[in-house]
């Protein structure tokens, strides 16, 4: 298999049976990566996924691809500063990428360019920080926005 | 016959006739709506109490909210429980409306739906049995027989409460 | 002409969840689309932040309503991959007898809903009279109808009980026998000939770069399916066939190329008999032995750091999940991937432009989107 010079390591498998290989590749020549990687067979793109490393202060934005000729799952991990996350959009490679795009510019904040669709997407009139990050406290916000209404009536009656 | 009796006969006239055709909005909201099938089909038949699907709010009676509420369906579920006409009843399913559920701590689901809109009846469960289901309708057709099925008087009551309560929720009404 | 907006709204008796679709129609003819999700999220992959490993198990099931056991079997397998455990065979084949049980209930709804959306209203009624068999086994083997929490990490949480493998035989020769009568109804009727073929369609050549899986990539010909082309519990002894549409599909009429409406239900149809070919023979063929490994105490374990990756064919395609771990208590990062998630947005929002008004709930129902696992 062509690995075009990235260095893979192995995941562990149990229950499914093919290889997973898992790879870094540079911030500026991920795209590239990633056509070449579909000209050579890799062409479903199975799902993009963003990791917020909060004590390192950065986001990890894997693509994963799977070939149905080798029978191989391939992760290609990026990493990008978490202050301002901006990375290039993959549209026209896949045009499936737009929808995972906009949920990660919803839930972490980050940026693509190239993708002129990020509107609200999932949430509605939400106006706090972006949810998934690691420091939105899910329970805090809940609370507040939710256990505060007061209740209706008595408050024997009902529940 | 004076006036008290005469109004007095009708309104038990009424209630009478009204519990035996009870028909529920098809309006699924959450992970109940597995169990709404299954009391339709043959085997927990509830089509022979009068219970029918019906597609439009004007012309339903109980709302069903099956399931928790994101905050998204809220605001169509308070449109078309105002769009049903009087009487109207609302049973609410599972655990969720009624403290949160299995979602207490989630960040987009309403925590108990008896402060947006009035609820009659609750059914405990996660997921209710469709025989429980079949009691739970039942008992609400005993309670509109002795008259305390009467949430939607509460709603025109304290409609001001109930709306401060929602705006609070949500901020655009479009 | 003038054209005008309008929304399929989140209440609406042809789609299975809550879903909006923003159309803008031109007299009958749909112009553009837009796909509106959101209605049903709960913040999944937070909460999974916030709990032990073990206890996210009660939560798992809830994302796929019709099919919940994929969920369960994916997580599994995530967990047994980074911690390395092996499970016992008898527990591999239990749960491709409940993963089959499971796609069987799923595509009764499935071709039931598809049915009454072009307006046979009695197939729904009969297919989901007989999914009631099929949840009544599951009450009997794990004490839930529909959230039954029982493959866990490490094998499966009981043994079967006493005389289940007849029960199961006798609802499989029940269910076979009412194929013949779903056929007469619903797949050699006239209306099923003149309203489903050659209605959204999507492009042979494109359907893998859209990210098209399961049931609706192989009605446009392609013959992959993740339990042979990545095996996972017992579906490596198994003998079945994977059915595409149009080399593998006995017995049905040739109406058109394929990718259509026509076809994916077809494909479906024939399916259902290979599972119950899997089932018969996994009954049959039950090892002895332990049905779960000796683990250490579900509160404190501690699981590896590490990525991990499981995917498992659901009825509706590849449905995955991409486990991250580092060292804690809880996950770190759990990414739920959907097999709607695709099909629901960039697949409806292209293929919907140019058909019927009429035919926009039959092609949703065709698709089988499940919205909550499109925001989950």
């Amino acid at each position: 298999m062509e690995t075009f010079g990235i260095d893979f390591k192995e995941l562990p498998v149990k229950g499914n049976t093919r290889k997973r290989l898992y790879g870094s590749v540079e911030l500026d020549r991920i795209k590239e990566h990633i056509r070449k990687f579909k000209e050579v067979g890799f062409n479903h793109l199975v799902a993009i996924s963003c990791i917020d490393w909060i004590d390192d202060g950065k986001f990890e934005v894997v693509y994963h691809l799977w070939s149905y000729e080798e029978l191989v799952d391939i992760f290609l991990s990026v990493m990008i500063d978490r202050d301002n996350p901006s990375l290039q959009s993959v549209k026209e490679l896949f045009p499936q990428a737009e929808t995972y795009e906009r949920e990660m510019h919803e839930m972490f904040g980050v940026y693509f360019d190239g993708n002129d669709r990020l509107t609200e997407f999932i949430l509605e009139d939400w106006d706090g920080p972006p949810p998934m990050r690691k420091d939105f406290d899910t329970k805090k916000y809940a609370e507040e926005r939710f256990y505060s209404v007061p209740p209706v009536g008595d408050v024997d009656e009902g529940v | 016959m004076s006036k008290e009796m005469s109004y007095r006969d009708w309104t038990e006239v009424e209630r009478l006739l009204s519990r035996r055709s009870l028909w529920i909005i098809h309006f699924c909201t959450g992970c109940g709506a597995m169990e709404m099938p299954a009391i339709m089909t043959s085997r927990y038949d509830m089509e022979r109490f009068g219970i029918m699907p019906m597609a439009t709010p004007r012309q339903a009676d109980i709302m069903l909210v099956t399931g928790y509420v994101a905050v998204k369906t809220l605001k169509r579920i308070v449109r078309v429980y105002e769009q049903m006409q009087d009487p109207k009843y609302v049973v609410a399913f599972g655990s969720c409306p009624i403290n949160g559920g299995l979602y207490w701590d989630s960040y987009n689901t309403i925590k108990q739906l008896d402060k947006y809109i009035p609820v009659d009846i609750y059914i405990a469960g996660c997921m209710p049995r469709p025989e429980a289901i079949m009691d739970a309708l039942l008992k609400l057709m005993d309670m509109i027989d002795r008259g305390e099925a009467d949430g939607w008087r509460r709603y025109k009551e304290q409609f001001e409460v109930y709306k401060a309560n929602q705006n609070r929720v949500f901020k655009r009404w479009d | 002409m003038k054209e005008y907006e309008l929304f399929i709204g989140p209440q609406h008796v042809g789609i299975t969840g809550n879903f909006m679709v923003h159309l803008t129609l031109e007299g009958d003819t749909v112009v553009s689309a837009e796909a509106h999700p959101g209605y049903l999220h709960r913040g999944f992959e937070k909460l999974m932040e916030r709990r032990d490993w073990s206890m996210n198990v009660a939560l798992i099931p809830r994302i796929c309503v019709p099919e919940p056991d994929v969920n369960e079997a994916a997580y599994a397998m995530a967990v047994e991959s980074l911690m390395g455990w092996d499970i016992p065979e008898r527990a591999k084949y239990i749960r491709t007898i409940v993963l089959e049980l499971a796609r069987i209930s799923a595509y009764l709804l499935a071709i039931g809903g598809y049915a009454g959306t072009i307006g046979l209203y009695t197939a729904p009624q009969w297919m989901m009279g007989d999914r009631d068999y099929i949840l009544d086994l599951f009450e009997e083997l794990t004490g839930a109808r529909v959230y039954h929490i029982f493959i866990f990490p490490g094998g499966v949480r009981w043994d079967i009980p006493d005389g289940f493998e007849e029960r199961v035989k006798k609802v499989m020769d029940y269910l076979e026998s009412r194929l013949q009568l779903y056929d007469e109804l619903l797949f050699k009727n006239e209306v099923f000939f003149r309203r489903a073929p050659n209605i959204g369609v999507i492009p042979k050549d494109k359907a893998v770069e859209w990210g098209v899986t399961g049931p609706n990539l192989r009605a446009c010909g392609y013959d992959y399916d993740v339990r042979r082309l990545d095996p996972y519990a017992a579906y490596e002894e198994m003998d079945f066939d994977v059915i595409s549409y149009p080399d593998s599909v006995k017995g049905f009429d040739i109406l058109s190329d394929g990718c259509d409406c026509y076809a994916r239900m077809v494909v479906r149809r024939v399916e259902l008999q290979e599972s119950i070919k899997i089932i018969r023979q996994a009954v049959d063929n039950l090892p002895p032995g332990e049905v779960t490994l000796k683990r250490p105490n579900p509160l404190a374990w501690k699981v590896p750091k590490g990525y991990a990756y499981a995917r498992v064919e659901s009825s509706k395609g590849e449905y995955g999940y991409f486990v991250v771990s580092n060292g804690g208590k809880n996950p770190y990062r759990v990414h739920v991937r959907g097999p709607s998630y695709t099909h629901g947005i960039n697949v409806i929002e292209t293929i919907l432009k140019g058909s019927n008004i009429a035919d926009v709930s039959p092609i949703m129902f065709s698709l089988d989107i499940c919205p909550p696992d499109i925001e989950r």
